[in-house]
């Protein structure tokens, strides 16, 4: 427009070249100018002062002022998205810490910090376990095994119980979640210290009605018609005697933390014992075998262990009828140690199995109470076998029999010297 | 002279050996922090199983000492540390050294522990024992805390609290005095807890080295023996010119 408006000019006063030229250089300078006046703008890094111009220019500014202001829009967003994520974690009543690789601190929130008294500007870049000294925690921490959470006890003057559970994430990272598990622990060790006190007194009084139904049963004087009833009574209290006696033990179980270290124990002698024991308590028609190679002892608690094997054989020859065959196996392995009875009994369905350590826990009412067994036989096996570091494994078929495998860890086993 | 910085080394072999040193120190601490605790709660709730436990245990603090220790050596004689590094390794086999110390008055609390438990208890339950107890216990904890973080003021205000240790074991001694002036009955069981005040009187003032340490690490300074005012004013004027 402007050149042609020269180019006019230039041709009323016969000079169109030079007014051409005249006019480019002009809107050149202008052009020139106004792209100075919009990179100071940029460089002056304020939006305010935008320079005010119409044309090319104009829209040049006003682009790059709705780019800025949507960008802004976005950064606004994200850092209220970040102070409410970072509020949220904060107020999370669990504590949770982000570590790296190595264990060194990243992040932690409020509760975290209070819990494991950390502090916020040099605590970061430390290493968790030199902050949280507890073995247990330490030993849990290097062990790479978080399948499980752990539960410490805090020394100082309150005593405080802190659960702790490492999550991986990432390349290698973990997150650990931090709670105050205090009151449940409490609450767990009344429930302990309540069925331990209230079985212990229950034996004394259950002492005497046994002793005077023992007495009465072999009185001769006494009516026929109250024999029968008698003899139930001296049953039931008998089976109540042993339901006490296994709840003390178990509560003892219990009451014993740590894993133990134990003595070298010979299976292969303690399985003849607990035959023989077997043998001459009860009059069972079943045939006991004992499959053992020349291998490892195995390092535990005698008594536990003798309890454990022996609730399991006792187990098996419960639910085996008369004819029936019940195998005891040891066998030692890159595994470790195992321990297998396999009853030709009367099995049970596979989902009684998750349930069937617990304590009182039936497959079905009737048949173990007519058996007169203390419901808790199970239970004490999976107890001891926890102390011991073992697992235990179930395997059944309704009407063909079932077999019990107690699993222990290699360094539970010793070798003998010959073994290869 | 300032904080010594042990995380920037071109070789990270070394980095991760003094890492790795640093980490074990600290886990022996925590398990000198559960033996104290153990042989203190022996003590106090009486419980003879807890303590002959706690002193069987006092053989891990050993083999951890000896095996730190080696790892120092290792480290003395295959990178040959210097400056913030090698006072930091000999700071390190002090503090393990006094680390096992306080190991082994856990381990004669925890016996007479286990001794006294079969015994009639007194009758305020060894309160001003447990009130020391917690004393001490706090002292080791915030050491431990201290050399974590080679924080120079915990370290300070920790080895400063070794007085309150020295008063309460004097309150406690001239008590103890008065019942066996009272009672000769009491003599013996007296002398036994006059054992254990001692034991921690002497835990304190392990902890109270191992802040030393911590404060030469940092300043370079051998603050051993030295009034820990004249100490803090130093360490005020150091940071001040810095």
């Amino acid at each position: 427009m402007t050149v042609l408006a020269a180019a006019a000019v230039g041709a009323l006063v016969d000079h169109v070249g030079v007014a051409v030229a005249l006019a480019l250089a002009a809107l050149l300078i202008r052009e020139l100018y106004m792209l100075q006046r919009v990179v100071q703008w940029l460089r002056s890094d304020r939006v305010d002062l935008a320079p005010d111009s119409g044309g090319i220019w104009g829209e040049v500014v006003s682009l790059i002022i709705r780019l800025y202001r949507r960008k802004q829009y976005h950064k606004r967003r994200m850092r209220q998205l970040l102070r409410e994520l970072r509020h949220s974690t904060a107020a999370i009543p669990d504590g949770v810490v982000m570590l790296s690789p190595n264990a060194e601190i990243l992040w932690f929130n409020r509760s975290a910090g209070e819990l494991l008294q950390l502090r916020h500007r040099s605590d970061v870049g430390l290493r968790i376990d030199n902050l949280v000294r507890r073995p247990e925690f330490v030993s849990y921490l290097r062990a790479g095994d978080f399948r499980s959470p752990v539960v410490v006890p805090t020394s100082g003057a309150v005593e405080q119980y802190l659960y702790f559970q490492i999550v991986p994430y990432g390349v290698g990272q973990l997150l650990l979640l931090v709670r105050d598990v205090t009151r449940q622990a409490q609450l767990e060790a009344m429930r302990k210290d309540f069925v331990a006190n209230a079985s212990h007194e229950l034996r004394s009084p259950l002492t005497v009605i046994s002793g005077y139904l023992e007495t009465l049963a072999q009185d001769e004087s006494l009516d026929k018609s109250l024999r029968g009833p008698i003899g139930e009574m001296r049953r039931q209290s008998l089976r109540m005697t042993a339901i006490v006696k296994d709840l003390l033990e178990l509560s003892r179980l219990e009451g014993e933390d740590g894993a133990t270290q134990g003595e070298p124990i010979d299976v292969n002698a303690l399985m003849q014992q607990l035959r023989s024991d077997l043998a001459a308590r009860t009059m069972s028609e079943v045939d006991i075998r004992i499959e053992a190679e020349l291998n490892g002892e195995l390092l535990g608690e005698p008594p536990q262990i003798h309890s454990a094997f022996g609730n399991l054989l006792e187990n098996a020859v419960k639910y085996t009828p008369a004819g029936g065959m019940i195998t005891m196996r040891w066998w030692c392995d890159g595994q470790g140690g195992h321990f297998a009875v396999t009853d030709t009994g009367i099995g049970f369905a596979a989902q009684h199995i998750p349930r069937l350590t617990e304590r009182f826990y039936r497959v079905d009412a009737g048949r173990s109470r007519a058996s007169g067994g203390s419901g808790l036989g199970l239970a004490i096996v999976k107890h001891v076998l926890q102390r011991h570091g073992a697992s235990l494994q179930i395997e059944s078929a309704e009407g063909r029999g079932s077999t019990f495998t107690c699993h222990f860890p290699p360094d539970r086993v010793r070798q003998p010297a010959v073994a290869a | 002279m300032e904080a010594a910085d042990i995380s920037h080394h071109t070789s990270r072999r070394y980095n991760e050996d003094l890492e790795r040193v640093r980490s074990k120190v600290l886990a022996m601490g925590g398990l000198v922090e559960v033996q104290l605790d153990g042989a203190l709660g022996s003590l106090i709730d009486g419980d003879s199983k807890l303590g002959q436990a706690i002193a069987k245990n006092d053989y891990q603090v050993n083999s951890m000492e000896v095996s730190i220790d080696e790892e120092c050596s290792r480290i003395l004689a295959t990178r040959s540390p210097a400056a913030g590094d090698l006072r930091m390794i000999v700071a390190t086999i002090k503090t393990i050294t006094d680390l096992e110390r306080i190991g082994d008055e856990c381990e004669k609390i925890a016996l007479i522990g286990a001794r006294l438990a079969g015994e009639e208890r007194p009758e305020d339950r060894y309160r001003a024992v447990k009130h020391l107890g917690r004393i001490t216990q706090a002292m080791v904890h915030n050491a431990l805390d201290a050399y974590a973080r080679l924080d120079v003021e915990l370290a300070l205000s920790t080895a400063r609290s070794d007085r309150i240790v020295d008063y309460e074991y004097e309150a406690i001694q001239r008590q103890t005095i008065t019942f066996m002036m009272e009672d000769p009955r009491w003599i013996r069981r007296a002398l036994d807890v006059m054992w254990v005040v001692r034991a921690l009187e002497r835990v304190g003032d392990h902890a109270k080295n191992v802040c030393e340490y911590v404060i030469y690490v940092v300043h370079g300074k051998d603050v051993r023996h030295t009034s820990l005012e004249s100490v803090d004013q130093e360490i005020k004027a150091r940071t001040a010119g810095a």
